[in-house]
C-alpha cells in the first residue's frame, strides 16, 4: 500500500502532466501549434512540388498529425490574448469572431475529408490538399498579419 | 504695395492652376486596334482589379490611412453607379493619367502610377473585358481626407513629382523577352511596387527602396522585402516563386496571408509563362537590404 505521501507525489505529477506539455501562455502554444501544423504540412506539399516522393501513409500520418495538433485550437484564442507584434494574429481575430471561429470549422471540414479521401497517387492528393490549403490562406487572409 | 502683393498671388495662383492641370489624351490621337476582350482578362487578373475593387466590382471597400479614409469606386459596368457610361477614352485617361471623365485629378490610392506603364492597347482591352461583366447597382460614397489632402487640384503638384510612364529598372531593349515581359506585368498592372515599396512623407513610393519591403498600408506587420537579397527573396529558387505564385505556398510550405492572398489567387489564373516572367523579373531587379 503506497504511503500518503507517495500518493499526494502521484496526483500532483499527474495534474501538473499538461502544464508540461502546454505553455500557459496561449500566444505561445498556437504559434507553436502552427509551426507545427507546418512542419506536418511540409512533406505533402514536397510531394505535390515534385520535391519529395509521393508515399500514401506519409500524406495519412502527418494529415493525422495536423489533425491532432489543431485539435481545440480555437480556445487557444481566449478574449485579451492578442499580443501586438511578433505573434501575427491579428486583432481582427477578437472583433471577428464568429467569423475566425466559421474559418476554423471550414478548415476541419477540409481536413476531414482529406483524410476520409486517403489519397493513393499525387492525382488523388493534388485537390483534396488545394481544398484544405484553400482554408488556411483563407484564414490567414484576414487573422494573421503581414510578416517578412 | 498691395497691388504688388495681389498680382503677385494672382501669378502664383495662375503658375499653380497651370502645373497642376488634369492632363488628358487626345481621344482622336488615340490608337490601338479593335479591344480583345481575352487579353483583357488576362490583365484583369494581372491587376488583381478584383482583389480591391471586390468580386462582383461593386466596390466600398475603405482604405484607412494617414491622409484619411480612401473608398474604392464601383468600376462594374453599372450606367448610374458604375463605369458603364465611360468611353474607351476615359478609361485609358484615367489608369495611364489618374484623370477623371469630368477632368478631375484621381488620388493615387488608385494605382495609376503602375498603371501608367501600360500599352494603351492592354488597357482598352481591359476595358473590354469589365464590359463583359455584370453591372452591379451599389453607389459608394466619396474618400474622407484631411487638409490640405482634400484638395484634388493638389495632386497636380503630386503628379509632377511622381507620375512618370518609364520603367522603373533600366533593361537593354534586346532583354531576354521573358524578362521583359516580366517587368511589364510587375511595374504596370501588376502593381508589386505599390505594397511592396515604402513611400516617403508625400507617399510617393522611394525608388531606391524598390521592392524591399514596407509597412503594411492596410494593418498589422510588414508587407515583405521581395528583392534577392538574404532578408527578401534570396534563399528562394526560381521554381520556389514561381510555385508560390501559383499555390500560396512558400518554400517553408507556408501560405501566403493577407492581402496577398487575393493577388497571388489572381496570379495563379495567368499562364504559367507570365508567373515566369515575374519571377525572372524578381530574380534581376537589384537586391536591398
Amino acid at each position: 500500500m503506497p504511503s500518503l505521501n507517495k500518493l499526494l507525489l502521484l496526483l500532483a505529477v499527474a495534474s501538473l502532466a499538461p502544464l508540461a506539455i502546454a505553455s500557459d501562455d496561449p500566444a505561445d502554444e498556437r504559434h507553436e501549434r502552427m509551426e507545427q501544423v507546418g512542419d506536418a504540412v511540409g512533406p505533402i506539399g514536397g510531394m505535390l512540388k515534385g520535391e519529395v516522393e509521393f508515399d500514401a501513409a506519409t500524406v495519412m500520418a502527418n494529415l493525422m498529425t495536423i489533425q491532432e495538433v489543431t485539435s481545440g485550437i480555437d480556445e487557444l484564442f481566449p478574449e485579451g490574448s492578442y499580443v501586438e507584434g511578433e505573434k501575427r494574429a491579428t486583432q481582427a481575430v477578437w472583433t471577428h469572431r464568429a467569423d475566425f471561429d466559421q474559418k476554423l470549422a471550414d478548415f476541419n471540414v477540409a481536413l476531414d475529408t482529406a483524410i476520409d479521401a486517403a489519397p493513393q497517387n499525387v492525382a488523388e492528393l493534388q485537390p483534396v490538399f488545394k481544398n484544405l490549403i484553400d482554408t488556411c490562406k483563407a484564414c490567414h487572409e484576414d487573422y494573421r498579419s503581414a510578416g517578412d | 504695395m498691395l497691388r504688388k502683393f495681389g498680382l503677385g498671388l494672382l501669378v502664383l495662383g495662375l503658375i499653380f492652376l497651370w502645373l497642376t492641370r488634369p492632363q488628358t489624351f487626345d481621344a482622336k490621337a488615340l490608337s490601338y486596334s479593335d479591344p480583345d476582350p481575352i487579353n483583357g482578362e488576362l490583365m484583369f487578373h494581372a491587376g488583381s482589379c478584383a482583389a480591391c475593387h471586390a468580386a462582383d466590382l461593386r466596390g466600398g471597400l475603405e482604405l484607412h490611412t494617414d491622409f484619411g479614409i480612401f473608398r474604392v469606386p464601383n468600376i462594374s459596368p453599372d450606367d448610374a453607379t458604375g463605369i458603364g457610361d465611360w468611353t474607351d477614352a476615359d478609361f485609358i485617361n484615367a489608369m495611364l493619367g489618374g484623370v477623371s471623365p469630368d477632368r478631375k485629378h484621381y488620388y493615387p490610392s488608385f494605382p495609376y502610377t503602375s498603371y501608367a506603364r501600360m500599352k494603351i492597347q492592354d488597357v482598352a482591352d481591359l476595358k473590354a473585358y469589365i464590359d463583359t461583366l455584370p453591372p452591379v447597382s451599389h453607389a459608394v460614397a466619396g474618400h474622407e481626407l484631411q487638409f490640405p489632402w482634400n484638395v484634388r487640384r493638389g495632386i497636380g503638384l503630386w503628379k509632377l513629382r511622381y507620375l512618370n510612364p518609364n520603367p522603373q529598372i533600366e533593361l537593354p531593349a534586346d532583354a531576354d523577352p521573358l524578362l521583359l515581359r516580366g517587368r511589364y506585368l510587375a511595374e504596370g498592372p501588376g502593381h508589386c511596387t505599390e505594397c511592396h515599396t515604402e513611400r516617403d512623407a508625400f507617399g510617393g513610393t522611394i525608388p531606391q527602396r524598390w521592392l524591399a519591403g514596407a509597412p503594411n498600408p492596410d494593418g498589422e506587420g510588414r508587407v515583405p522585402n521581395i528583392t534577392p537579397d538574404s532578408t527578401g527573396l534570396g534563399d528562394w529558387s526560381s521554381k520556389d516563386i514561381a510555385y508560390y505564385l501559383e499555390t500560396g505556398m512558400d518554400p517553408d510550405f507556408d501560405t501566403v496571408g493577407g492581402s496577398m492572398v487575393k493577388v497571388q489567387e489572381n496570379l495563379a489564373r495567368l499562364p504559367a509563362q507570365d508567373r515566369q516572367a515575374i519571377v525572372a523579373y524578381l530574380k534581376a531587379i537589384p537586391a536591398k537590404e
